[in-house]
């Protein structure tokens, strides 16, 4: 929008100044180019000019299709996120559920907040570098999107599912990777499933290394607790 | 034709004063009842109707969570409003802060009194009612001023200040828009000017100045009732709250239904002025035509002008960014003034020599 059509006012004003080259030289800050009318002219086309803002803004009013605010408890179940929408840090598995991790530890470095710690080990038959665990502290993720961007194989993404909320701080450190093992370009090399579910060691969401002071909870192992301890209840 | 006889409450209750004082007592108190009645309802719903025309203008939805769609956000927030702690500043001039918003209530109070609502509901039908109106929202500038300059509060004073500039300012150009109107109708009865526009509403009645005052009329009473885009004294990005920020709860509520109730006043004069205000929409000699339109009770053609024009209003504030203080003053003493006077002029010259080219009374 040019300043002709917003402020009539100042343009009269700035008609009765003359050229604005002239003071331009002056080292007076200047306003950008306004085209001179009189002062009728002025009026008019700042009328007009207003009467264009109204019919954008009345098309917002007369469309309700326009409305961006969700209703989000009521509509739950036909909420449809956007593409964008960054939510839920996830490890992307394929169909025989592997993954592309190496554990090159890019988007540990990466992440501004010292959220993502790649956990590696040595394959027990190969002796290979492998992931053991991704794990993932959401509480103190601020959703920046780096870990997804440096990923040299694609293997991180966003998901939109935001509905995060838990009881119990601990619950917001995952671990991203089902299984503790080679990547799936290592495991496809492989001859037999056999020898591939072999190599995968099963890993879930809430085994890893959480912040508990000692104390265990339902399904949550403490810190320092052999695995599985916790998870008998 | 219909003749439009326009009796008010204060009329009846003179007639039943001379049978019984009762009757006469009665009539001024459903007067009053009425009036407060109709000021807490028509707040409600003007603020209502504000969020929701401000929320879908912005691509949102407004309130929707109390009641069906909303509605009752406004009950719910005047609840909240009476049970707020009421908070007067240390060291500010209690009386006054006090006394300011109900100034402010008292001037809208008193111009509702004479406003034609329709041909039988008017409290008082002043014969310089015109005059009257111009005088009595006097006080609302007055409240503003007193309750910036109480607060001990240096926003509160420039909100203040610069209320009372712009008021004062704009007043000198609402008031040559509605000579124009006084001018054509002769006279300064607000029934009186309804009923000359029987014919025609004045807004195009009267040779293309009706126009021209109607658009000076209206935006100077934009201003006079600080609305965006003349919102100056409130100013929230450069004033917090203007001349109340340092208002809360109940005296808080006197101001905001104030200002909505003002709202409604202008649009309400507004159409009362230039577009017929309870008068039907006639064509003069189209007789058919006119006596169809009568058929629409004279209350609703004077709600559905004042909905509109209030519709409008909110169109305005939601569409347009706020000017500055040089601006406003610039709008005003450079563009509204001279095009009011000549327009005045041109009003006076028509008058005068009878250029009519519509039959006159």
């Amino acid at each position: 929008m040019d300043s002709v059509t917003m402020d009539p006012v100042k343009q009269m004003e700035k008609a009765s100044q003359g050229s604005p080259n002239h003071a331009a030289g002056k080292g007076v800050i200047e306003s950008p180019e306004i085209k001179r009318g009189g002062f009728l002219k002025n009026i008019f086309t700042g009328m007009i000019s207003l009467a264009k803002g109204m019919k954008v803004t009345f098309h917002y009013f007369s469309h309700p299709s326009t409305v961006v605010t969700q209703q989000y408890p009521e509509n739950r179940d036909t909420l449809k996120m956007f593409d964008r929408f960054r939510a839920h840090l996830t490890m992307a598995h394929d169909e025989k559920g592997q993954h592309k991790c190496s554990g090159c530890q890019i988007c540990q470095k990466a992440c501004p907040n010292a959220s993502i710690s790649v956990v590696n080990r040595s394959n027990p038959v190969t002796g290979k570098k492998e992931l053991d665990r991704y794990v993932w502290r959401m509480d103190s993720c601020t959703f920046c999107n780096m870990c997804v961007q440096v990923c040299p194989f694609g293997t991180l993404k966003m998901e939109n599912q935001f509905e995060s909320s838990v009881y119990d701080r601990r619950l917001l450190v995952y671990t991203l990777n089902r299984y503790a093992g080679p990547t799936a370009q290592v495991l496809g090399k492989l001859e037999s499933d056999e020898e591939r579910t072999k190599q995968m060691e099963p890993r879930d969401p809430y085994s890893g290394p959480t912040p508990m002071n000692g104390q265990a909870m339902a399904g949550v192992a403490a810190l320092g607790e052999k695995k599985g301890e916790g998870e008998s209840k | 034709m219909n003749t439009w006889e326009v009796t008010t409450l204060a009329e009846r209750s003179a007639e039943a004063l001379s049978s019984s004082f009762w009757g006469a007592a009665g009539y001024l108190g459903l007067a009053m009842l009425g009036m407060a009645g109709f000021v807490a309802v028509l707040g409600m719903v003007l603020i209502y109707a504000e969020r929701k025309v401000a929320g879908h203008f912005q691509c949102r939805l407004g309130p929707m969570r109390v009641g069906w769609h909303g509605t009752l956000q406004t009950v719910a927030d005047t609840v909240k409003l009476l049970l707020k702690e009421d908070i007067v500043p240390y060291q500010a001039d209690k009386m006054l802060h006090i006394l300011a918003p109900l100034l402010m209530f008292i001037g809208t109070i008193l111009v509702l009194l004479v406003l034609p609502f329709s041909p039988i509901v008017q409290v008082a039908d002043v014969n310089i009612g015109v005059v009257y109106i111009t005088a009595v929202s006097g006080f609302s500038v007055l409240g503003i001023l007193l309750g910036g300059w109480s607060s001990n509060n240096k926003w509160s004073l420039i909100g203040a200040m610069r209320a009372g500039a712009q008021i004062i300012s704009y007043e000198v150009s609402a008031t040559l828009a509605l000579l124009v109107v006084v001018l054509f109708s002769g006279s300064l009865q607000l029934s009186e000017i309804v009923r000359s526009q029987a014919e025609g509403w004045w807004i195009w009645r009267a040779h293309g100045v009706g126009i021209v005052a109607f658009l000076i009329f209206f935006i100077a009473s934009t201003a006079e009732i600080n609305r965006t885009p003349f919102d100056m004294p409130e100013g929230e990005s450069e004033l917090t709250a203007g001349f109340h920020t340092e208002y809360s709860g109940l005296r808080f509520a006197f101001f905001f239904l104030a200002e909505f109730i003002n709202m409604f006043l202008v649009a309400a004069l507004t159409s009362t002025l230039f577009l017929g205000g309870w008068m039907p929409f006639h064509i003069g000699g189209f007789e058919n035509f006119n006596a169809l339109m009568d058929l629409i009770p004279a209350g609703l053609w004077f709600t559905g002008k004042t909905a509109f024009l209030v519709f409008v209003l909110m169109w305005f504030r939601w569409s347009f960014p706020r000017l500055r203080v040089d601006q406003l003053m610039r709008l005003e003493w450079k563009i509204l003034l001279p095009i009011g006077l000549v327009n005045l002029f041109v009003a006076a010259v028509v008058v005068l020599y009878g250029l009519y080219f519509f039959p006159v009374r």
